[in-house]
């Protein structure tokens, strides 16, 4: 590759003290190029753009110095830090007719990978964390659209996933703006983008987001396409015109209920059918809410509170085939079920009831602050408690204190021990526990 | 446990390069900058490839001189791909390659479902043989007229008219405004001028990733972004409008 700055050269800046220095080229697309820099001892990551592609987007600095202003949403966006200008003797260096300009942000740290390696199938995730990802991708958007502020470009390409505990990051903020303004000329990735946006009869917002983010979340549960069923398999050459058809003149969800024209295909489509039935109804209902009514009404799309909700309650009643070990999410605990995996009845779980919800104890579940507080919005950044299995007898399950403060509980023959911080309580054993929080009782 | 091994539908996206191997391409090194610039691409099409698991990235070469035969005749996926130097010397059968190649674009052999074909002709001069009607047939084939087609002059000796009747009729109104600049292309639409090697190599790494990718998988559009043709192209790199001088011979 040919890179814009030189790997190894030493450039000042505008606004920047002292000059940083380009360690090497990640990687560069359709926009621009992203390097690796050192600034005052730090390594970020400096976006560079090409000069083509600012002349088609004028207002793109202006974008980006607003959103280094408004500072990120979260900590799950690898937000813009600082705009850069080259100054006089960093324009010289850059063999551009137009030097151009860029951007710093963080850099993705090691662990995290891009998203299609998990659509592609290339990494071992389990269900467990690829329903956290999509939470923590919701949340992402939540708390940006409460900004008042807009992503219009989310698509596999700028969400990177750490396989092992489902965290995200989001890269590319350079197309945020605040919803409903017209400073940014970008329509979004054909695949993802809103029917009304490819349409041309809308400008993007935080109603094509939530098209959008449903279209990610579908792709990370399903490894397939939302739209593409029957109606695919009658493409002989998948070009623009065609995926203009499928995605903005007549889209149709594969799972529509009323409308069965453009079902998978069991053999070209199998991953949408194999991994579909996984889902408890009340999430599919929110793809459905999104893909059937709000395919035409945007109003009507799942909106990322509610996302965020059935994506939690979801997690929450993971339970384990005992036959199989599959991951299973049934929609009630208290309903039998049975695996979709090998199809096994499952055993009913024993559960711990909090205030505000309902917990499998399976392994590796966890308990957080909104299950003792209906007034807190689903939070899964801070597990209080999990479940954990036994060092030495992985069927011995128990539930692990991740506070630092001491709870108290109260065993089946009546008395009463604590369980000290980073400490584990037997859940055979455990009736009721009481937290600072509040309390936690067991049912079977 | 994981998340269950459920295999992604793809299309194959067929990659042919077209290759002039006839006698002036040993002068002023054009062979072997030819050579190093597609074995130098490699790498970056592996990953344009990772990048798009929707597509099933399959390359094939077919080279002419006195005559036109396949190079890598097997579609081949892009990562077990060696490329063995082309050697030049004879006239220049383009006519023919493009037969050549209509022949495999015919279904079968071409999949029932495929995504666009990239089709990448390069060549230094003229052609020697009946470039008409070799195009008349290629483009009697569904997935030729379906094809990006994209072609590179090397030097400025070459045909640049039989070029533009490869890639087809340049869109004059709307769109991307193609023009020259100091003898540079600014659109993909006509043939792209390679007057050195850095612009030969910056060419091929174009068509062989960002074309790909484009062709595989849409990319962010932008309003006004290129829209014409079935396939919207991706801006040239930016290098090439003021090429980094260093690499290679500066003039053929
Ligand atoms: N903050 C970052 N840290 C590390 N790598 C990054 C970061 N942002 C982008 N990259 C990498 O740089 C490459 C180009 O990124 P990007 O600007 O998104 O390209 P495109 O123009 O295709 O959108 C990608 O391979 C991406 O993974
Ligand atoms: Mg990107
Ligand atoms: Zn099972």
């Amino acid at each position: 590759m040919n890179w814009i700055l030189p790997e190894g050269s030493l450039l000042e800046f505008d606004g920047l003290s002292k000059p940083l220095k380009v360690l090497r080229g990640l990687g560069g697309g359709g926009q621009g190029q992203v390097f690796e820099v050192d600034v005052a001892g730090e390594h970020l990551a400096l976006k560079w753009y090409f000069p083509s592609y600012l002349a088609r987007d004028p207002n793109l600095p202006k974008r980006l110095g607003e959103s280094i202003r408004a500072t990120a949403p979260n900590s799950d966006f690898l937000w813009p830090i600082a705009l850069l200008r080259p100054t006089p003797a960093t324009a010289e260096a850059i063999k551009l007719s137009d030097p151009g300009c860029g951007y710093l942000m963080g850099l993705r740290p090691p662990g995290f990978v891009g998203a299609i390696e998990h659509y592609a199938g290339r990494i071992e995730i389990s269900l467990q964390n690829v329903l956290r990802a999509g939470f923590f991708l919701a949340d992402a958007f939540h708390d940006l659209h409460s900004k008042g502020l807009c992503y219009k470009d989310i698509s596999l390409g700028n969400l990177f996933l750490q396989a092992e505990t489902g965290r995200i990051l989001i890269c590319d903020n350079d197309n945020v703006d605040v919803d409903g303004r017209k400073l940014s000329s970008v329509l979004g990735t054909p695949g993802f983008i809103a029917p009304e946006v490819l349409m041309s009869r809308d400008r993007p917002g935080t109603n094509s987001d939530l098209f959008s983010l449903a279209v990610l979340l579908f792709r990370l549960f399903t490894r397939h396409d939302p739209l593409r069923g029957q109606m695919d398999l009658g493409i002989k050459c998948l070009d623009e015109p065609a995926r203009r058809k499928l995605y903005g003149e007549d889209p149709l969800f594969i799972f529509d209920p009323k409308n069965k024209r453009n079902r998978p295909n069991p053999e070209e489509h199998a991953a949408a059918l194999i991994t579909w039935p996984i889902y408890p109804e009340t999430l599919q209902n929110l793809f459905l809410q999104t893909f059937c009514d709000g395919m035409k009404a945007p109003k009507r799309r799942a909106l990322t509170g509610q996302w965020k909700e059935i994506l939690a309650k979801t997690i929450d009643h993971r339970v384990l085939c005992d036959q199989c070990g599959q991951e299973n999410f049934p929609d009630d605990l208290a309903t039998p079920a049975t695996c979709w995996n090998c199809k096994s009845t499952l055993t009913q779980p024993q559960t711990l009831r909090l205030a505000n919800g309902v917990v499998a104890a399976s392994a590796d579940n966890e308990i957080y602050l909104h299950h003792f507080d209906n007034l807190k919005p689903p939070d899964l950044n801070h597990p209080v408690g999990q479940v954990v299995q036994h060092p030495s007898d992985p069927s011995m399950l128990g539930l692990k204190n991740l506070t630092t403060e001491p709870w108290t509980a109260i065993l089946s023959n009546g008395s009463k021990t604590t369980v000290e911080a980073g400490k584990t309580c037997n859940l055979a054993a455990l009736i009721q526990l009481f937290t600072p929080m509040g309390d936690v009782i067991t049912t079977i | 446990m994981p998340f269950p091994n459920v295999r992604l539908t793809n299309r194959p996206l067929h990659f042919i390069y077209i290759c002039d191997c006839s006698g002036s391409m040993a002068a002023q090194g054009k062979m072997q900058a030819l050579n190093q610039a597609i074995r130098q691409s490699l790498p970056g099409m592996v990953k344009v490839a990772r990048d798009n698991p929707e597509a099933r990235l399959l390359v094939r070469a077919v080279s002419f001189a006195d005559k036109a035969s396949w190079h890598i005749s097997k579609p081949t996926a892009v990562e077990q791909l060696q490329w063995v130097d082309l050697q030049a010397g004879g006239i220049t059968a383009m006519g023919e390659a493009l037969e050549l190649v209509a022949t495999q674009l015919r279904s079968p052999p071409m999949e029932e479902r495929a995504l666009p074909p990239v089709l990448v002709l390069i060549s230094d001069g003229q052609p020697t043989d009946d470039f008409d009607a070799g195009l008349k047939q290629l483009m009697n084939q569904m997935w030729a007229q379906k094809a990006v087609r994209l072609a590179i002059a090397l030097g400025h000796d070459a045909n640049m008219d039989v070029l533009q009747d490869f890639i087809g009729p340049y869109p004059q109104a709307g769109g991307q405004v193609g023009r020259s600049m100091q003898g540079v292309s600014t659109s993909a639409r006509q043939p792209l001028q390679a007057s050195n090697a850095t612009a030969l190599a910056q060419y091929i790494e174009w068509a062989s990733t960002a074309v790909v990718g484009a062709a595989s998988m849409p990319v962010s559009r932008t309003q006004g972004s290129a829209s014409e043709g079935n396939i919207p192209l991706p801006d040239l790199p930016p290098t090439l409008i003021d090429p980094i001088e260093g690499i290679g011979p500066v003039v053929w």
